[in-house]
C-alpha cells in the first residue's frame, strides 16, 4: 500500500491526513479496461463502447453508435446482474444523443457490486427494434489518490472547522448565557479556556479515531481490489515434448467457479518472449483434473528465453479475466519432439524481429506473412484514450487479396501489449468482448435454461457474429473477404507490438506490426 | 427563578411584537428544506436508487444548508459592522465578529456541510459509493446539517429566552418547531421499522438518548407542553412529508436488482410516538417549573418516558404490521427498497432469537432512560439561559 498519509500534529488532520494514495493499476484485461462491441443489434449495426468505473458501486460510462447510416429513433441501456437477468433488472433507461453527433447516444450506468454485470442496448427505429447484450466484469481496479491541492484544501479548511469548533464552544461558556448589556467577568473567561481545551482535546480525540476509521477503510479497499488469480508456470519435458504447465493459486477457493468454454478451449493462453517480443505463440492449454485448475499445454518450437504468459478465462457466471504469469522456456524446447502429448490444431506461433520505436504517423505499414502473402495495416494516428478502428487488409502471395476462412470461429485474433506488459488485450473484430461471457449474458437474460440453447440478438449464430467488424464492401480474390477492421482504444501512451492471425487456406498467418501511441489530452485512470 | 431573573433585565427592544425576525424566518425555512431533503433523498434511494450529486433532493438539502448558513452570515456581518450598541449586546463575539450564538452554531454547520462536498465527493472516486456504510464525509455532513438545525433552535432559543410575555407564545412556538426538526433529523428512519419492536436493541437504543432530546429541548422551552408539542411537531412533520406527500410521486427504480415492483416514491415507516412519553415529560417537567431539578426527577422522568414509551411502541407494532396499517396513512409496509425481496418477513417481528426483548435489558433500558434523562435536565437547564 502506498498511501503516503500525514497526521498534523493536533487537529488538522484527519482532513489534511490520507492525502495522496497512490493509484493502483487496473487489472482486469492487464491495463485495458474499456469495453469495445462491434456487431449488431437487431437490424442496426451499432459499435458499443463501455467505460467502466474503477470503484464500485460507481458510473460505467456507455456509448452507443449506429453506425452505416442507419437512423435510431431512440437508443436504450439497461444494466443486467448475471443472477437476475432480465427478470430483476430496472427499466431500460434512454440515452441522450451526444450534441453535434446524432448518430451517437451515451449514458451513465451505475454499476452498484463487484461481479459480473452485463449492459442491454436497445435500438428502435424505422427498420424496427433490435438489441444486443454486451459483457461488463465490475470490478474494483483502482484506488484514486489524492492530489495535493485537494489535500492541502481539505488540510486548512478543516483546521478551520476544528478551531471554529473550539473556539464556538469557549464563545457558549463564556458570552451565550450573559444577559445583554452585562460585562465578561474573570470566572466566566477561565471556565470558556477550560472548556475550550477540553473541547480541542475531544476534537483530537475525534479526529485521531476518524484518522484511524479512514485508514481502516484504505486499508479494506485495497486488500478487495480486483486481481486476477495467481498462477504458478514451469517448463517439463514430457516423452521428449517440452509441455508448459499452468496452476491456478486459488487460496480463496470460495471465489471459484467453474470454467466455460471460449470459441471451444477453456483457456487462450499467449505467451511472449521478453523483453523484444519477438517471439509470441497463441495456445490453447488443456485443463487437467474436474477443477480446472492446471492446465498443461504443448509447446511449440520457440526460441529459449523468459516469457510473459497471459490465460485468458471465463467462468459461468459470464466473468471474463486474464491471469498472468512469466515463465522460462529453455532451449531444449528448439528440439523436434517425439511423440508425448500434441499441440492444439489451433495453436499458432511465430518470431520475428525484436519491437523497435515506431513513428504514431498514419500510413500503410505492411507484415509479411508466412505463406509469402502480406498484411497491409491503414494506420490512423494513434492517441491514448482515443477511440479508433485497426483496419488490415490481407493479401495472398500473388498479391490479391486473399481469401480468409474463420480462425476458431473469428476472422481474425489480434493481441496487442505494450513494450513493459502493463497493456495486454486480446481482441477481435468484434472487439474486446469475450464471446462466451456474451452468451451466457444472453441466456441468463432471455431466461434459457442451459447453455447453448439461446439465441443472442443481434449475433445469429458464432460463424455469422464472426463476421462482426467485417468491411462487407470489399471482398476478396475468390469472393470472400480480406479487410479486417478491430474497434479499440489505446488505454496508455507508449511502445506497443500487435499481432494479427488470421486462417487463409488452412492456414494461420501472423502478421506483426509495431508503433508508439502519443499521449491524449486525458487519461481517466 | 431564572425566569424572573430574566424578565427582570432591561432588554433592548428590537423586534416588533408581532413579527419574527427576518433571520430567524430564513433559517426556520432553510432547516426545512433540509428535512424534506433528507426524506426525499432517503425515498430517492429506496425507490429508485443513486444518482448524481446534483439530484433533487441533495439540492433541497444544500440549498436549506445555504440558507441556513448564509441567513446567519450576514446577520453577523450586519451586526458587525451595522448594528447598533443594543443589538450587539445581544450577540456574542466570534474572531471579532459578533453574532448570536446560534448564528455561530449554523455558521460552522453551513461550512462543515460545505466542506464535505468535495471531500465526499473524492471518496466516492477514490473507494467507490458507500452503500449503506456511514463514511468520514458523510459524517462531516450529517454533523454540519445537525448543526445548521441546532443553530437554528439556539437562535430561536435565544429570542424566547429574551422575549416580552407579547412574544413568547410566536417564539416558544418557532423554538419547538426548530426542535422537533432536530428531533426529526436525529431518529433515524432506518432503525424504526416496526418489525423491530419487539427487539432489544431497538428499546436500549432509544431509551440512551430520546430522554436526553426531548427533555433538555422541553426543559429549554418557556412553553407549557413543549415536549408533547415538539414531539407532536416531529410526527406531524415526518408523517406529512415522508409518508403522506412523498409517496403521492411516481417512480421505478434505475437500479437492480428489482425484486420490489415500485411505482410510486417509498414512504418512511410511521414515526415514533413519542408525543405519548412526551406527555410524561411534561407532567413531571411542570411541577419542576422554575426550580433545579436533580437525580429524584431524572428518577421519575426517566422511568415513566421509558416504560409508557416501550408499552406504546410494543403494541402499536403488532397493528402496524397488522393489515389495518397497510394503507397510505400508516405505511406499514410501504418503506422497503427495491432490492428487497418480498414475502412474509415485512410483516414479522424480526431477529426474535438473536435481539429478543428481556427482563434484563427492560432493566438497562430504565437505566439509560435515568442517566439520558439527567443528562438532558442539565443541558436543558445549561440551554434556557441562553440569553445572546
Amino acid at each position: 500500500m502506498s498511501a503516503m498519509r500525514r497526521s498534523l500534529p493536533l487537529l488538522a488532520l484527519a482532513l489534511a491526513a490520507s492525502l495522496v494514495l497512490a493509484a493502483a493499476p487496473a487489472r482486469a484485461h492487464v491495463g485495458s479496461p474499456n469495453i469495445f462491441y462491434d456487431g449488431d443489434a437487431g437490424p442496426y449495426p451499432v459499435r458499443v463502447i463501455v467505460r467502466p468505473p474503477g470503484v464500485v458501486p460507481g458510473l460505467a460510462e456507455v456509448t452507443v453508435r449506429v453506425r452505416d447510416g442507419r437512423k435510431a429513433d431512440q437508443v436504450t441501456i439497461q444494466p443486467l446482474q448475471y443472477k437476475d437477468g432480465l427478470k430483476g433488472a430496472p427499466a431500460p433507461e434512454p440515452a441522450a444523443t451526444v450534441p453535434g453527433a446524432p448518430d451517437v447516444w451515451s449514458d451513465a450506468l451505475w454499476l452498484m457490486s463487484s461481479g459480473s454485470f452485463s449492459v442491454r442496448i436497445g435500438v428502435q427505429g424505422a427498420d424496427g427494434e433490435g438489441s444486443v447484450v454486451v459483457p461488463v466484469p465490475a470490478v474494483r481496479s483502482q484506488v484514486l489518490g489524492m492530489g495535493k491541492g485537494l489535500g492541502g484544501l481539505l488540510a486548512v479548511l478543516g483546521l478551520f472547522l476544528i478551531v471554529g469548533a473550539v473556539s464556538i464552544v469557549g464563545v457558549a461558556v463564556r458570552e451565550a448565557s450573559l444577559p445583554p448589556g452585562e460585562a465578561i467577568d474573570g470566572r466566566r473567561r477561565r471556565r470558556a479556556r477550560w472548556t475550550a481545551a477540553f473541547a480541542a482535546v475531544l476534537f483530537a480525540l475525534i479526529v485521531w479515531g476518524g484518522n484511524a476509521w479512514w485508514n481502516a477503510v484504505d486499508r479494506q479497499v485495497r486488500q478487495k481490489l480486483f486481481k486476477p488469480f495467481a498462477v504458478h508456470t514451469a517448463t517439463r519435458t514430457e516423452a521428449g515434448r517440452p509441455v508448459l504447465t499452468l496452476a491456478v493459486d486459488d487460496s480463496s477457493s470460495k471465489e471459484w467457479v467453474p470454467l466455460i468454454p471460449d470459441h471451444g478451449k477453456l483457456m487462450h493462453m499467449f505467451v511472449l518472449r521478453e523483453p523484444g517480443l519477438d517471439a509470441f505463440a497463441h495456445l490453447h492449454p488443456v485443463a487437467q483434473g474436474k477443477e480446472q485448475k492446471n492446465f498443461r499445454a504443448a509447446l511449440p518450437p520457440l526460441p529459449a528465453g523468459t516469457y510473459r504468459v497471459y490465460g485468458d478465462i471465463v467462468d459461468e457466471n459470464g466473468f471474463a479475466q486474464t491471469l498472468v504469469g512469466r515463465v522460462e522456456i529453455p532451449a531444449a524446447a528448439a528440439v523436434e519432439p517425439q511423440g508425448g502429448i500434441a499441440l492444439d490444431p489451433d495453436d499458432s506461433w511465430h518470431a520475428s524481429e525484436p519491437l523497435r520505436q515506431a513513428s504514431t504517423a498514419a500510413g500503410p505499414k505492411v507484415s509479411r506473412l508466412a505463406d509469402g502473402g502480406t498484411l497491409l495495416w491503414h494506420q490512423e494516428p494513434l492517441v491514448a484514450n482515443q477511440e479508433t478502428t485497426l483496419r488490415f487488409e490481407v493479401r495472398g502471395p500473388d498479391g490479391q487479396a486473399a481469401r480468409l476462412e474463420p480462425y476458431m470461429g473469428m476472422l481474425s485474433h489480434a493481441v496487442i501489449t505494450r513494450d513493459d506488459g502493463q497493456v495486454f488485450v486480446h481482441l477481435h473484430p468484434m472487439g474486446t468482448v469475450n464471446m462466451a461471457a456474451q452468451k451466457v449474458f444472453v441466456e441468463s437474460a432471455s431466461g434459457a435454461a442451459k447453455a447453448g440453447t439461446a439465441a443472442m440478438p443481434g449475433m445469429q449464430g458464432m460463424d455469422h457474429s464472426a463476421m462482426a467488424g467485417m468491411d462487407h464492401s470489399s471482398s476478396g480474390g475468390t469472393g470472400g473477404t480480406s479487410v479486417l477492421s478491430f474497434p479499440y482504444e489505446f488505454p496508455q501512451p507508449g511502445h506497443y507490438r500487435l499481432w494479427v492471425q488470421v486462417k487463409s487456406q488452412g492456414r494461420i498467418l501472423t502478421g506483426v506490426f509495431d508503433t508508439d501511441v502519443a499521449q491524449g489530452g486525458l487519461d481517466p485512470l | 427563578m431564572e425566569s424572573v431573573a430574566h424578565a427582570a433585565v432591561a432588554r433592548p427592544r428590537v423586534e416588533s411584537s408581532t413579527a419574527l425576525p427576518w433571520y430567524l424566518i430564513t433559517m426556520i425555512f432553510g432547516s426545512t428544506s433540509i428535512l424534506v431533503g433528507i426524506m426525499w433523498d432517503i425515498s430517492w434511494h429506496i425507490s429508485i436508487g443513486r444518482d448524481t450529486f446534483w439530484s433533487p433532493p441533495h439540492a433541497a438539502v444544500y440549498l436549506g444548508g445555504l440558507l441556513a448558513g448564509l441567513s446567519s452570515g450576514v446577520l453577523a456581518l450586519k451586526t458587525t459592522f451595522a448594528g447598533s450598541a443594543e443589538e450587539q449586546a445581544l450577540t456574542v463575539r466570534l474572531w471579532g465578529f459578533r453574532a448570536p450564538f446560534g448564528a455561530w452554531v449554523a455558521v460552522w454547520g453551513c461550512f462543515a456541510m460545505l466542506v464535505s462536498a468535495p471531500y465526499d465527493n473524492w471518496w466516492h472516486n477514490a473507494y467507490g459509493l458507500d452503500i449503506g456504510d456511514m463514511t468520514p464525509p458523510h459524517l462531516l455532513l450529517i454533523s454540519g446539517i445537525v448543526f445548521i438545525q441546532l443553530g437554528v433552535m439556539m437562535i430561536a432559543l435565544s429570542l424566547q429566552n429574551r422575549a416580552t410575555p407579547g412574544e413568547m407564545k410566536k417564539l416558544g412556538l418557532a423554538h419547538l418547531y426548530a426542535a422537533g426538526l432536530v428531533l426529526a433529523m436525529l431518529i433515524p428512519v432506518h432503525i424504526i421499522e416496526p418489525n423491530r419492536r419487539h427487539g432489544g436493541f431497538f428499546y436500549q437504543a432509544f431509551a440512551a438518548y430520546l430522554p436526553f432530546l426531548v427533555v433538555s429541548m422541553a426543559r429549554s422551552s418557556r412553553m407549557r407542553w413543549a415536549a408533547t408539542i415538539l414531539s407532536a411537531i416531529y410526527m406531524l412533520v415526518i408523517a406529512i412529508i415522508a409518508l403522506w406527500v412523498i409517496p403521492l410521486f411516481p417512480a421505478h427504480p434505475k437500479l437492480g436488482p428489482v425484486n420490489m415492483a415500485i411505482t410510486h416514491m417509498a414512504a418512511s415507516p410511521f414515526p415514533l410516538l413519542v408525543v405519548f412519553p412526551a406527555l410524561a415529560v411534561d407532567f413531571f417537567l411542570q411541577r419542576r417549573e422554575g426550580k433545579r431539578a436533580g437525580w429524584l426527577d431524572a428518577a421519575m422522568i426517566g422511568v415513566a418516558f421509558f416504560v409508557i414509551f416501550f408499552i406504546v411502541h410494543w403494541y402499536f407494532a403488532i397493528f402496524q404490521l397488522s393489515p389495518a396499517a397497510r394503507n397510505w396513512f400508516f405505511a406499514g409496509d410501504r418503506f422497503y427498497s427495491y432490492a428487497h425481496r418480498p414475502g412474509p418477513h415485512h410483516y414479522q417481528f424480526w431477529w426474535p432469537k438473536e435481539d429478543p426483548m428481556t427482563l434484563q435489558i427492560f432493566g438497562l433500558s430504565v437505566l439509560w432512560s435515568i442517566l439520558s434523562t439527567r443528562v438532558g435536565l442539565w443541558w436543558g437547564q445549561w440551554m434556557s439561559k441562553v440569553q445572546r
